[in-house]
């Protein structure tokens, strides 16, 4: 775990060295959020579709995202984008199920990136296995305003495996899985998979940790990096 | 934006009632509009924000709705709801939510529930319904869990009307006018005499020429038949149709708190089981009986659904068994003729502890007063026989393990199975132990009183307080565990490739009935009934009260859930099991049932700690 005055330096340091007015904008605004409660700021829980795990040859298909206040999910501001992708879903269809016809309300990467920027704004991002997501996120950024940023992101897998390490517990393969992570919380099995539905999951996920964490409103939002 | 993007919260909802009554396109804005939350038990209580009244849907963990009194006035699992009482009334929120199980939460504002109401009747008829309810039962759950509704104490005259032993009959017939009763209790020194009722005074008095001076003592009828108050209703129903008498005295503690009279009893109580036992009585061959004793499973069945408690259940059933059994002797008694010396049929296991079930097997003995001759021998084998058979036939089956009356092993005088006793007892080997611990919860079925009660205060004596072979006793037992694992996740009972699923006897109610009988064993405690053992044992200060509350609790629950379970099989054409398939159980009774084997498991160790620790 980072200390906040590390995390809060990496972060200065990064909002420094951005170039480009927006991304520089998204970058201060999470600034002041890191010493607060969890319960206080902002969260938005987010999932990714992709036709691949590898950010450089592969594509985003779709982002689903789900905004978290005062420690409530809010369905009413979930929101899912489409995204064009060069080419054919081709076989991962079958994982995401997104079929080339669907793409055809797909918008293109510059107009997602700046949807994304727009609504995840001044919040921090909640995501499982974040790193995956935030590499595709930050290639399309790149893409779209041709500028290579960091991005940052709590990571509910990060959590739940240090968690399960810290009871010393034997991490079976699949553990740390969304679905078998929210299971050890009680959380309902959710059949259906889209970017949208896996961004509820997590959000949902989050709560659950959070709360095995102690609370919402004890809790700083700098300790669930 | 396509709602359907939410499925899974969009197919929860439209299976719950009365979100199930809403169009599909109401319901998707519906669950738009909808926030999710987590409880969390460590905080204790759901915190309900006053100036933020929302409807509360549960979709997984589980809550306990309390009153201002603490009482409790719900319990809420998958699919209930809270928090409609103060949106539907506009009151200020009173009652608090108790988070029991982490869970999963969905709000919804008021501005769309009234606009839900406004759009949909059976939706806005739905919570005034729940509404209505809530308030008429704010207590339902403690009367339930007192099982008040079917004891003698629910029926019985409270401050019975009593007269002193040396008050005269014209004294006793004034009070019986002046306060329209039709009998009195008669007191000697606070504790009870006997009883004078209507019938006294004609039969004992006027038909016999006496006058009004005649002392009262003189006309009672002395050492009545009595009852506890917290005996089952059906079981005065039973004594007074057995003795033909119309009054019964309840005592507590030898004292009398009141009469139930076959009056009280005929106000507004099912008879059913009463009935099914008044045919036992009337049946004049075998064939007759066997076709009553199909109505056994049944009445089970019937027990179930009306939601008996599971105590209750296995007391009625067990009362048919009994009577079956006396009928089967008397039957062919009259056949064979005459025993030719007093015997004692004794039950034991489950018939003896009165906790029968579906397709239990037949666990039955003989005490005879005296050694057998040949002659003896040969009639008492053909009775056992008859008798054993009868019940198999009726759908007791053969004991498995060949205890049964028509065994000779199993036919010995008072003085043999003082010795057999005595054998267990005093060389408490292991694997003898765990075959012989069924006879320590021994009763008895036809026969003298007297010499059973020989048999067993001889029993008693040599357990009380004997160190080894109490913790002989308590070592067999604890060999199994309840199916808890580590972070309470129950452990699954599998064959083969096969999971079977918890096996609620063996590693529920077994255990509860072998830690009753080892503490009951160690005080002397002549009954046998596991619910009464742990009464007795709490009244007598040997387990302390939170933990025997707690255990006769969780005995009642786990043997509910077994018999729910049963019933659930029996309708779906199921082979009748113990074994229960936990996701079968809504997360609140999965809840309950955790903390039901939480209590064995600390009763076990309670037990361990006591009797097993110097050895």
């Amino acid at each position: 775990m980072l200390h906040h005055p590390m995390l809060k330096s990496r972060l200065c340091w990064r909002t420094a060295i951005t170039q480009h007015p927006q991304l520089k904008a998204y970058q201060q605004a999470l600034l002041e959020n890191l010493a607060r409660n969890v319960e206080q700021v902002s969260l938005v829980a987010i999932d990714l579709e992709m036709t691949g795990l590898n950010p450089a040859c592969d594509q985003i298909l779709s982002i689903g995202v789900v905004p978290i206040e005062q420690g409530r999910i809010l369905l009413q501001q979930a929101q899912h984008k489409l995204v064009q992708i060069e080419g054919s879903v081709g076989q991962s269809a079958t994982i995401h199920g997104i079929l080339d016809m669907h793409l055809q309300q797909a918008v293109s990467m510059k107009t997602a990136m700046q949807w994304f920027l727009s609504v995840t704004q001044g919040k921090v991002l909640v995501a499982h296995h974040s790193p995956l997501d935030l590499a595709f996120l930050q290639e399309g950024l790149a893409q779209a305003y041709n500028e290579h940023i960091k991005l940052m992101a709590v990571d509910t897998l990060a959590l739940e495996k240090k968690r399960l390490l810290r009871q010393h517990e034997v991490l079976q393969e699949g553990a740390l899985r969304l679905g078998a992570s929210r299971a050890r919380y009680g959380l309902p099995v959710y059949a259906a998979h889209n970017a949208l539905i896996d961004a509820i999951a997590c959000g949902e996920l989050l709560l659950a940790q959070v709360a095995a964490m102690g609370g919402g409103d004890k809790l700083k939002v700098s300790e669930l990096f | 934006m396509d709602a359907s993007e939410l499925q899974p919260i969009t197919d929860f909802l439209r299976q719950l009632p009365p979100f199930d009554t809403l169009s599909a396109n109401t319901l998707e804005s519906c669950c738009r509009a909808l926030t999710i939350g987590y409880y969390s038990k460590a905080s204790t209580y759901v915190p309900l924000d006053e100036s933020h009244p929302q409807l509360y849907i549960v979709r997984s963990g589980a809550f306990e709705v309390h009153g201002d009194d603490g009482d409790l006035i719900d319990r809420l699992g998958d699919g209930d709801f809270f928090g409609f009482p103060s949106l539907l009334s506009g009151e200020k929120i009173s009652n608090k939510i108790q988070i029991l199980e982490d869970g999963l939460v969905y709000h919804l504002d008021p501005d769309t529930f009234n606009r839900l109401r406004s759009e949909s009747r059976e939706f806005d008829r739905f919570f005034n319904r729940a509404f209505a309810k809530r308030l008429r039962h704010q207590s339902r759950f403690k009367a339930k869990e007192l099982g008040s509704t079917s004891r003698v104490s629910s029926l019985m005259s409270k401050q019975p009307l009593t007269l002193d032993i040396n008050a005269n009959v014209t004294q006793a017939a004034c009070l019986m006018r002046d306060s329209r009763v039709s009998s009195l209790l008669i007191i000697d020194n606070h504790k009870l005499a006997g009883i004078l009722t209507d019938r006294d005074l004609r039969n004992r008095v006027l038909a016999l020429g006496h006058d009004g001076q005649l002392p009262v003592h003189q006309a009672m009828t002395s050492h009545p038949i009595t009852l506890s108050s917290s005996a089952l209703v059906f079981e005065a129903m039973l004594l007074m149709s057995q003795h033909n008498i119309h009054h019964l005295p309840i005592v507590d503690n030898e004292l009398p708190v009141g009469v139930v009279s076959s009056t009280d009893i005929l106000r507004g109580q099912s008879s059913q089981p009463l009935l099914l036992i008044g045919e036992i009585e009337r049946q004049n061959s075998l064939d007759s009986l066997i076709a009553v004793s199909k109505q056994i499973p049944l009445l089970l069945q019937n027990l179930i659904s009306a939601d008996a408690r599971a105590e209750e259940i296995g007391r009625v059933l067990t009362s048919v068994t009994d009577a079956l059994t006396r009928r089967l002797i008397l039957l062919n008694q009259q056949i064979l003729g005459q025993a030719p010396m007093p015997f004692c049929w004794l039950a034991f296991g489950s018939q003896g502890r009165q906790d029968q079930v579906a397709c239990s097997d037949q666990d039955n003995g003989l005490l005879l007063a005296h050694d057998m001759d040949e002659q003896a021998k040969g009639y008492f084998d053909a009775l056992t026989k008859a008798v054993c058979a009868g019940l198999d036939s009726c759908g007791y089956i053969y004991c498995p393990g060949d205890i049964m009356a028509q065994n000779p092993q199993w036919q010995m005088t008072l003085k043999q199975w003082q010795n057999k006793f005595r054998h267990w007892v005093d060389s408490p080997e292991p694997k003898a132990l765990m075959h012989a611990s069924i006879f320590f919860d021994m009763r008895c079925v036809y026969g003298p009183q007297s010499l059973f009660d020989s048999l067993q205060s001889q029993v008693l004596a040599s357990t009380k307080d004997n160190d080894i072979f109490l913790a002989g006793m308590a070592g067999n037992s604890l060999q199994v565990s309840p199916p808890l694992g580590f972070f309470k996740k129950f452990v699954l009972e599998r064959d083969g490739q096969e999971v079977k699923g918890i096996d609620l006897k063996h590693k529920g109610s077994v255990l509860i009935n072998d830690i009753a009988r080892v503490y009951a064993l160690s005080a002397g405690i002549k009954e046998v009934n596991t619910a009464k053992r742990i009464r007795l044992l709490m009244e007598q200060n040997i387990i302390n009260r939170k933990d025997a509350l707690n255990l006769a609790d969780a005995h009642e629950f786990i043997a509910h859930i077994r018999l729910s379970n049963q019933g659930y099989q029996f309708t779906h054409n199921q082979v009748l099991s113990n074994y229960l398939m936990p996701q079968n159980l809504s997360s609140l009774v999965r809840h309950q049932l955790r903390d039901a084997f939480k209590v064995v498991h600390d009763a076990q160790a309670g037990m361990k700690l006591k009797f097993t620790r110097s050895f």
